[in-house]
């Protein structure tokens, strides 16, 4: 045992589905300190999507949202939502584990919940909560009742369009909001990078579509024209940023797309800017280098002026260099410098002639027609290059009137630097290229030219740009007669002016600066865009002005320049496309006509209309998911979202970890014969409760997706992914037949007309407690139960309706038509626990569910870490409860030394007393964002409430519920002196703790607090009628008013602990239970009625799976014996019990009446176990000695007995005596066993012929394995029909007397005989007589079988409705060892929650009996369910055991005479409430 | 009648289990899916692959390996494709099929005469399919006798 040093008092709970949850509370009410870790951005797990729980047909979500709230507001649970466990080290007791938390995005203890990020998110996602059958945004909370009732933002990393523009635009962002009618937020969002969209729209070549996924499915979203389109659609200006100005100056040289991009960002910053431009004209390259008909001047000069409107200040014709220097600037005071002066100059191309006249360059060319200078073009022109500018000048010059434009390039159409498209819009105009031609010569008479000599070309081997070197072909030279010629092969920067600045020039003749930076060589001066990198594009160039903005104001701020900045850009983004998107091709942008295009420089390109703009947009794959568009940001009043949160690692010290990952669902898709996804009207068991589900995507109206009609016919098919070896899926998933028959039930609720259902099934295997009830209560529904394995669905053409195949009972290939059918998919394992199993060293089976021992089931390979719920394997709600609290009990004794030393427990200021004090009412009324404040009118109500009696302050509220808004409350309520508080907002059943903490805070009894709900009940159900939605809120608000004045602070008992306990029941159960607490420290009296611990298992020898029981039996009695907290009694009968829960008191009789003791226990256990059914001569039994139970062969073959293990034939018939009228129910465990019997017989004699007769084999879960097993051993299965049961008589054969078992063999459709040497039968259990007395004693009830009935099946499947006392075992249930091991621990773990206690403290709520009123009439006495209310026969009035009372009511509502009242319920309360509605 | 299961042959399903293909035949759980895929069993009500199966497990080795049952399988492996347990029918119809002909249930050359009727239905059915394909697009009223008779005659003259 480790030293109490050495162990940490807080454990870690993989897991926020039911198991998780259970586990967490559990051990936070036992005295640790938790962290619940979650995956998912909410608690809940898989119950939250189901509609009804089997077989008592609870909703769902109301029996889980109470537990989440308890979970999510513990003091001692500590929730980690959207994390992962990675990593555990060190030793049980003192782990260290290792926590990745990943970004929400949305900071839970501001948010809210409002919804209103919701509202405004333009990215659509198919919700997976709604199994898909619906839509959610990118900022989303998975269910409307999520806790935390907070949303988070799914985010991937950035798009690829994204990474790959050299602005970094965020385009997915533009392109959503487009989506969404959005223009000026999308125009708003593009000009956060880039200041001139309406240019780049035009101009950019687009790399950012090249990397677009949408090209894997078919073609590029139109990312450029978007752009465009959004620029065009806002005609006005939009507002500028308020600019907070500063002081310093900064030069900027060129107004080209660098320089104004550098002026635009600096000025937003508040930096006076002055930008020195040598032309006449604003816009560099963009204005003078790009003709008219590609990008309109008048969207240069309209994106321009906006630039200038921020403040800008441009001298134009003011070349640097010639009057003043770089280095006069910095003397003038501009603290920076920025060169952004492009590549204006043309290359020449160093033939004779080039000087001659009618040769002009193109960029000369250009800028000569841009600059509106006349240019005259006759005759023929040639182009000499084959670049963007050579393109251009041939375009322009045909425009101008040239009569033949000839381009001349020295290399092929393959290496041409042009864009593809320009070069094909120009030979539709009328362009002619020349390829593989160079000139030689340009040939002139009289100075003018005439000519170009020309020579042809071939390509070599590839030069240092990776394009294949031209190299002239000797003699095949050429004239053309030519009337002008245009040169255009490339550009470079006039840096003449640079010249003794410091400032390094390049070989390749640009300004040299550090990539990161773009700071020149001396200080202060930065240089970007062409001049930098040489001829590039604009959007480079913009970039590149972004970059240097943020280095200026770095330098100066004095800052360091490189500190967190790149150069690399990563250029690969994810590479996916959505499983099944529907191809949709790219809208193509209209134009004007060829035509009209070489006529004028009209702009060829007409922009995307709207729809064809949202059509477009609407093809965006969201690769990013969160498009960040901010949107949400600026609609969140609470400031709750943060896009910056970056994942982080928490590093935790545990004792233990309890893994409850959960299950994922079988994906049925790969079956192909079922169609899943093909035919829309096949649907798994899951989307099928989300169909159910009232809050579900088809609110809770049953419809076929395919045409919403509601069906007449539906099928389940059971075993999808289940019992099937094919798939790897060999186990049976225990859950599947039950839920099926809940769904048909359900169903017929939902569907007005007789609706026809049939569930297909191999076995219906309902064998948990009280399920064969249900499953009988189907078949009475009339539920039509085909025992077949259907082979097909086909749909009906064009119906949607389905067609199955099977074979029925008839044994004939049948088809049926049905319009819906539900696959039963089974549970497999999640993938995610695998991977995390893997990472912790932890043993899974070979399907991959956590491995776990029959005697330690709650055990993984790895100490100190535990498992619970599905990950262990496939079971339903109370099995994973039952064992998150076992894990939870093994975790609490391992770490018991270590209990309280971490939790945290809450101080209160001390209650102020406000009796006597005149009622001073405080109103908080909740706006909800515009949750209720867009529909009710709250600042009215408001002022309605002011004028209420007893109202001493109003005021509304954003958010009611914010952390600030608590800080607000408890000031206000000492500042006017409150001494009661009302809020109206949402709903009590999540907000009422939070409000009553408050007012405690502030010193109030918490039960000065009323709540109204004028969010559900007036703003959301009265939503089209604001006007009554707010009268209706005034009336719910006098209401609570009324009332809240009448209240009185009630104290609630708290009531001492006992730190025993009292086990009732030796055997496995209640010795594990006692065994447990002994662990934990706790005194354990164990009350047993025989002279011998050890009960049922006595008589078991091993388990189906060869686990040594006898071994493990005698240990465990050996350990419970010897420990000092346990003290056994024998022979003990207990007479008589009372108390309540932390103080029970039980009198016991020992040795047969001669003793009788009284013990006192503050918690109590009942494992008082069953056992087994004798049949009262059916089949023989009891009149032929070789007519056997079970159990009794069992022992036989444990003996080797002669008799048996010797024996040719043996026959086993199942359910004798169980589902049948006197025992309806099924007792889970005889399957089981009998295969246990048969295996063992078939190893010990494998010639032996071993019959079994059964109606269904109930080899749940992997027990399916040994059914499997048996058969392959040659165990013959025949079936029965429960109508047509086993004959057996004994038949005297060649002078033997035989034992013949007759049958009917369904499959063979005979008769069958079996003469058999054993007759073995399956009986079930049975509760012994003792558990009525006790029932009795303990005030608990039984269920109609007599086992003992927990408080409630699904969530506490180990409690009574009376508190303190708890149930495991056969007691509860028939099981097996394995199941009542964990049952029994977590009984114990139940009960720690309350021996580890000091006190308990009572409900406050309670009924109190005016004593003077009552007659005793003792009404109240019979119907109270808690024992809480006795008459006391000496005065003749009842008497409220507050310690016992619940708060239910009953007593009240039933009381003739109004002497029993609810407390903060009196009548005199709820009358106020009716006056004060009805007065108005 | 009533099956007396003592006098049947209880080995017969090991000795199936020992013949290549029979290895899983005792692995069956009488789900049907077999008989609910199988194309023989659409046709002829008697036929029937779970209810084989069945006889196998009973130990009815005389019933089965002197019935029909083994030849009448197309082996067209559907039922294999399909079967949750891995049973492999299209596999066991063989051993049934090579245990028939060892057991001397029928004339060694009988698996021969099988394969070519199998192989003659075969090209049969590729002439008749073959003798419509031209008319793919119209509507056609099938008369399959026909068809049948006119890819017999052709079959005749190719001989």
């Amino acid at each position: 045992m480790e030293s109490k040093n050495s162990l940490v008092g807080a454990a870690l709970v993989v897991g926020g589905g039911i198991g998780g949850m259970q586990a967490a509370l559990d051990l936070a009410e036992s005295g640790y300190h938790v962290y619940l870790v979650e995956k998912s951005p909410a608690i809940g797990g898989a119950m939250a999507q189901l509609d009804k729980t089997f077989p008592t047909l609870d909703c769902s979500m109301c029996i889980l949202s109470p537990k989440l709230i308890e979970c999510g507001r513990h003091p001692n649970i500590e929730l980690l939502s959207c994390s992962e466990l990675v990593e555990v080290n060190g030793e049980p007791g003192d782990f260290k584990a290792k926590v990745l938390k990943h970004p929400r995005y949305v900071d839970v203890a501001r948010c809210t919940g409002c919804a209103e990020c919701a509202e405004v998110c333009p990215v659509e996602l198919p919700n997976e909560f709604e199994q898909d059958l619906a839509s959610r945004k990118a900022i989303f909370r998975p269910f409307a009742q999520a806790f935390p009732n907070a949303f988070a933002i799914e985010k991937r990393e950035r798009p690829p369009c994204t990474l790959t523009c050299p602005a970094g635009i965020n385009i997915q962002g533009y392109v959503a909001l487009i989506a969404k009618r959005k223009y000026r937020e999308a125009l708003s969002l593009i000009r956060e990078w880039v200041p001139i969209p309406g240019v780049l729209g035009r101009i950019c070549p687009a790399p950012c579509e090249e990397k677009c996924n949408r090209k894997l499915l078919e073609e590029p979203v139109a990312i450029r024209v978007l752009k465009r389109f959004a620029a065009d659609m806002v005609e006005d200006e939009l507002s500028p940023p308020e600019i907070e100005e500063k002081e310093e100056r900064v030069a900027i040289i060129g107004s080209g797309p660098a320089g104004l991009t550098c002026a635009h960002y600096l000025r937003r910053e508040g930096y006076q800017v002055t930008v020195f431009e040598a032309l006449p004209v604003v816009g560099g390259m963009l204005y003078v280098g790009i003709p008219e008909y590609r990008l309109p001047k008048n969207v240069v000069e309209k994106e321009i002026e906006s630039i200038k409107r921020l403040g800008i200040e441009i001298k134009t014709n003011t070349p640097i260099g010639t009057e003043i220097g770089i280095k006069d600037l910095l003397e003038q005071g501009y603290e920076a410098v920025f060169i952004s002066v492009g590549a204006h100059r043309s290359q020449r191309l160093g033939v004779p002639g080039e000087n001659a006249e009618r040769v002009i360059h193109g960029v000369d060319f250009l800028r000569d027609i841009n600059l509106g200078k006349e240019v005259k073009t006759k005759g023929k022109v040639v182009i000499i290059g084959g670049g963007d500018v050579a393109i251009d000048s041939a375009r322009s010059v045909l425009r101008l009137g040239a009569d033949e434009v000839v381009v001349l390039y020295r290399r092929t159409r393959v290496e041409m630097p042009a864009r593809e498209e320009e070069v094909k819009a120009a030979e539709e105009e009328g362009v002619k290229i020349e390829y593989l031609v160079a000139p030689v010569e340009i040939l002139c008479e009289n100075g003018k030219v005439t000519g170009v000599k020309c020579t042809r070309m071939q390509l070599g081997e590839p030069d240092v740009t990776g394009r294949k070197r031209p190299i002239p072909i000797p003699g095949s030279e050429f004239d053309l007669k030519v009337d002008m010629v245009i040169p255009a092969i490339g550009q470079t920067p006039d840096l003449s002016f640079v010249e003794n600045s410091g400032i390094n020039i390049s070989s390749r003749g640009t300004i040299q600066v550090d990539p990161m930076t773009l700071e020149t060589g001396c200080e202060g001066v930065f240089s970007g865009g062409d001049c930098q990198t040489g001829p590039s594009i604009a959007v480079e160039a913009v970039a590149a002005g972004a970059r240097a903005a943020e280095s200026i104001i770095r330098y100066i701020n004095h800052q360091d320049l490189k500190e967190g900045r790149t150069v690399e850009r990563k250029l690969s983004g994810v590479s996916f496309i959505p499983f099944g998107m529907a191809r949709e091709s790219r809208q193509k942008m209209p134009t004007i006509p060829v035509e009209e295009r070489k006529v004028s420089f009209k702009e060829i390109e007409l922009g995307f209309p709207e729809d064809m703009a949202i059509r477009e947009a609407s093809r965006c794959l969201a690769c990013g998911i969160c498009s960040e568009c901010m949107q949400c940001v600026a609609a969140c009043k609470a400031n709750a979202i943060d896009h910056n949160m970056r994942e982080e690692i928490v590093q935790l010290n545990v004792g233990s970890v309890v893994l409850c990952p959960g299950f994922d669902e079988f994906d049925p898709g790969p079956l192909f014969n079922y169609g899943y996804r093909r035919y829309s009207n096949v649907v798994t068991s899951i989307e099928f409760e989300r169909m159910l589900s009232a809050s579900g995507p088809y609110q809770g109206e049953l419809k076929r997706p395919s045409d919403g009609r509601p069906p007449q016919r539906i099928a389940w098919i059971q075993c999808v992914g289940s019992r099937d070896e094919s798939l790897n899926r060999g186990y049976c998933s225990s859950v599947c037949c039950t839920y099926a028959v809940k769904q048909a039930i359900i169903a017929k609720e939902h569907v007005p007309l007789e609706l026809e259902e049939t569930i297909f099934f191999m076995d219906i295997r309902t064998q948990g407690k009280d399920f064969d009830k249900f499953y009988r209560r189907g078949e009475e529904e009339g539920i039509e139960f085909m025992r077949a394995r259907v082979y097909r669905i086909e749909e009906s053409d064009g119906t949607g309706s389905l067609l199955l195949k099977y074979v029925g009972e008839d044994d004939k290939p049948s088809t049926r038509e049905f319009d819906l059918v539900v696959l039963s998919v089974g549970l497999q394992p999640s993938s995610t626990a695998i991977e995390l199993a893997k990472k912790l060293g932890i043993q899974l089976n070979k399907y991959g569910f956590c491995h776990t021992n029959t005697f330690s089931p709650v055990e993984t390979s790895r100490p100190g870490i535990f498992a619970a719920g599905a990950f262990q394997g496939p079971k339903d709600i109370p099995e994973t409860v039952m064992q998150a609290s076992g894990a939870a009990g093994s975790v609490s004794a391992l770490l018991a030394p270590a209990r309280n030393t971490l939790i945290k427990k809450k101080q209160y200021p001390p209650e102020r007393d406000v009796s006597g004090e005149e009622p001073r009412i405080g109103v908080f009324i909740c706006h909800c964002g515009i949750n209720i404040g867009g529909v009710v009118n709250v600042p009215d109500v408001t002022d309605y409430a002011k004028t209420l009696p007893g109202v001493v302050y109003a005021e509304d509220n954003l958010y009611t519920c914010s952390q600030d808004t608590q800080e607000r409350i408890k000031a206000m309520a000492k500042e006017h002196g409150l001494n009661r508080v009302v809020v109206a907002s949402c709903t009590p059943r999540t907000h009422e703790p939070l409000f009553q903490e408050t007012i405690r805070e502030a010193g109030l009894n918490k039960y000065l607090f009323e709540f109204a709900n004028i969010r559900d009940q007036c703003s959301w159900v009265h939503m089209h009628e604001p006007e009554k939605a707010t009268e209706k809120a005034k009336d719910l608000l006098g209401m609570a008013v009324a009332k809240v004045r009448l209240k009185k602070p009630l104290k609630p008992l708290s009531l001492p602990v006992n730190h025993s306990a009292l086990v009732i029941g030796g055997g496995i159960a209640g010795m594990v239970s006692a065994l447990n607490l002994a662990e934990q420290g706790f005194e354990v009296h164990l009350i047993e009625r025989s002279s011998e611990l050890g009960g049922m298992a006595r008589k078991i020898h091993h388990t189906i799976d060869n686990g040594d029981v006898q071994t493990f039996l005698g240990d465990l009695i050996k350990k419970v014996k010897e420990h000092t907290k346990v003290r056994v009694y024998y022979n003990t009968w207990i007479v008589d019990a009372y108390g309540y829960v932390g103080h029970f008191t039980t009198e016991i009789m020992r040795y047969r009446g001669r003793v009788v003791e009284k013990i006192e226990h503050g918690a109590t256990i009942i494992a008082t176990g069953a056992q087994e059914y004798k049949p009262n001569g059916e089949y023989l039994y009891g009149r032929d000695p070789r007519v056997l139970t079970q159990l009794e062969l069992e022992d036989e073959i444990a003996r080797e007995s002669p008799d048996i293990i010797n024996c040719d034939n043996v026959v086993m018939i199942q359910c004798v005596g169980s589902r049948n009228g006197q025992r309806p129910y099924c007792s889970r465990v005889c399957c089981n066993q009998a295969i246990k019997n048969a295996l063992k017989l078939k190893e010990i004699r494998p010639e032996m012929n071993i019959y079994i007769l059964y109606r269904d084999m109930r080899t749940y879960g992997f027990y399916e394995e040994h059914y499997r097993e048996a058969r392959q051993q040659g165990v013959v299965f025949l079936r029965y029909e429960p109508e047509d049961k086993p004959r057996v008589s004994q038949e005297r054969k060649s002078g033997q007397l035989l034992i013949r078992v007759e049958s009917k063999d369904p499959v063979l459709g005979e008769k069958v005989a079996i003469d058999a040497d054993i007759l073995a039968l399956s009986v079930p259990m049975v509760p012994p007589e003792e558990a009525r007395e006790l029932a009795m004693l303990y005030k608990v009830p039984l269920n109609e079988d007599g086992f003992f009935l927990e408080a409630h099946v699904k969530l506490r499947p180990v409690d009574f409705a009376t508190d303190g006392i708890f149930v495991c075992g056969l007691a509860h249930a028939p099981k097996s060892i394995e199941e009542s091991i964990t049952q029994a621990k977590a009984a114990a773990s139940r009960a720690t929650t309350i021996l580890a206690k000091d006190t308990v403290t009572a409900e406050g709520i309670v009924a109190s009996v005016n004593e003077n009123i009552c007659s005793g009439c003792g009404i109240c006495e019979a119907l109270c369910p808690y024992g809480a209310i006795t008459i006391d026969r000496d005065k003749n009035v009842a008497k409220v055991n507050e310690a016992l009372c619940k708060g239910c009511g009953t007593c009240c509502a039933a009381c003739p005479s109004g002497a029993a009242q609810q407390r903060s319920f009196t009548s005199e309360q709820i009358s106020a409430m009716l006056d004060a509605i009805l007065e108005v | 009648m009533t099956v007396a299961l003592n006098e049947l042959d209880s080995k017969f399903k090991y000795d199936v289990a020992e013949e290549p293909g029979g290895e899983n035949i005792k692995l069956c759980f009488a789900c049907g899916l077999c008989t609910a895929s199988c194309p023989v069993a659409d046709i002829d009500p008697e036929y029937n692959p779970r209810k084989i199966i069945h006889m196998v497990l009973l130990g009815m080795r005389e019933a089965v390996l002197s019935s029909n049952f083994p030849w009448l399988c197309t082996q067209c492996y559907t039922c294999q494709a399909h079967c949750p347990q891995n049973v492999n029918f299209s596999d066991v119809m063989k051993a049934l099929r090579s245990m028939a002909v060892k057991e001397g249930y029928v004339h060694p050359s009988f698996a021969d005469q099988i394969k070519e009727i199998d192989t003659f239905s075969q090209k049969l059915r590729h002439q008749m399919v073959l003798s419509i394909v031209a008319r793919k697009s119209e509507e056609l009223k099938a008369d399959v006798e026909k068809l049948a008779k006119e890819a017999l005659e052709k079959a005749r003259k190719e001989v």
